[in-house]
């Protein structure tokens, strides 16, 4: 049964908010909410490539609008538990419970990861190791572009 | 484990922000209550198995965030729900006049035309009540809806709304399909086979 880490966003959702997100890049007008929803719907999709770029706007997002940051935190670690990056995704989840430790939605997430986690044990490890190299790839290269700019 | 089980359900609880939605939620699968529940990121999602009728089932919550900021994106949570609840504050008219449009809303969003939809009154403890058990109750009539009065805080009413809020859906024929493909199909599931989403919803198991 689908849970909040395996259920997937429609092609069709994704699509229509990657148009909405562009449309705004195009002007180099990007809302924050744009770029939100945009990133919710990446770190859904069912293709990894998606989701480490989603995590990408997340962790922008997370440093220039203050406003959401428990939001870009809890999907940040949604994105990466999902990528099987457990280590980086209770990162996540406890730097968001220390701003809210009695945080239900958050707690239960926590639980849900760490069973993943026991469950998958030192695969899960390992490919966190890859993922957060990859995302330091991705990170890297995004800044390569910012300063061509 | 599962094998009791009848079949899994989609249940949605939908309606403004601080209405009670997670709190309902977390009174009826944890027995718990918060009064410093936090706002709703988005989406959460909780099981509980419910018996109802001599029949076990596995309910799928999909709890969705009331505030307006994640508004464009909680109805893509809709599809294949075969439940929803809509949740309203007695003491806050206004998240009672609110109601039409979620009731819109689902008829946008949801993928099932026979979906099961239930009002729930919440936070009946408080003194300050703006809605009547009888303005509500004539809202719902006039929608076609199931109608409970409950509180999160004090349990009342809370597991009697998802047991007839199942109860309903059970009684829907062509609305869910059982798990055992290979027995005589329930309710007259047979014909709307194509409709019912099982084929998506059971290969996800």
């Amino acid at each position: 049964m689908a849970d909040i880490l395996s259920e997937t966003v429609l092609p069709e959702d994704l699509k229509k908010f990657e148009k909405i997100y562009h449309q705004q890049l195009y002007k180099n007008d990007v809302t924050p909410k744009a770029q939100f929803e945009y990133a919710w719907c990446l770190v859904r999709s069912k293709y990894p490539a998606d989701i480490q770029k989603g995590i990408v706007l997340l962790e922008e997002l997370y440093k220039t609008h203050e406003e959401g940051q428990r939001d870009y935190l809890y999907y940040l670690a949604i994105g990466n538990a999902r990528l099987k990056a457990y280590t980086t995704a209770l990162k996540y989840v406890r730097s968001f419970l220390i701003l809210e430790p009695g945080n239900q939605q958050v707690l239960s997430l926590e639980q849900n990861i760490k069973k993943k986690l026991e469950k998958e044990g030192i695969v899960g490890i390992l490919t966190a190791g890859g993922v957060v190299l990859a995302v330091g790839a991705i990170v890297g290269v995004g800044m390569a572009i910012a300063k061509a700019k | 484990m599962d094998e009791d089980i009848l079949t899994t359900l989609k249940i949605l609880i939908i309606g403004e922000s601080g209405v009670g939605k997670s709190s309902l939620l977390l009174r009826f699968t944890d027995d718990n209550f918060d009064p410093e529940q936090t706002l709703t990121i988005g989406v959460d999602f909780k099981t509980k198995k419910l018996s109802v009728d001599g029949n076990n089932v596995k309910l799928a919550i999909w709890d969705t965030a009331g505030q307006e900021r994640f508004r464009t994106l909680t109805p893509s949570y809709y599809r294949d729900a075969q439940g929803a609840i809509l949740v309203f504050d007695v003491s806050s008219y206004s998240t009672f006049a609110k109601l039409e449009t979620w009731l819109n809303e689902l008829d946008t969003y949801s993928t099932k035309n026979n979906i099961v939809k239930m009002i729930v009154g919440n936070k009946i403890d408080v003194d300050n009540r703006e809605v009547t058990r009888e303005q509500a109750m004539a809202f719902a009539r006039r929608h076609q809806t199931l109608y409970i009065e409950a509180s999160a805080k004090t349990k009342h009413g809370v597991q009697s709304a998802f047991e007839e809020l199942v109860h309903k859906i059970i009684q829907t024929p062509g609305l869910w399909e059982s798990y055992n493909s290979d027995n005589i199909h329930v309710n007259g599931n047979k014909n709307h086979a194509d409709q019912s989403g099982c084929a998506s919803y059971c290969s996800l198991t």
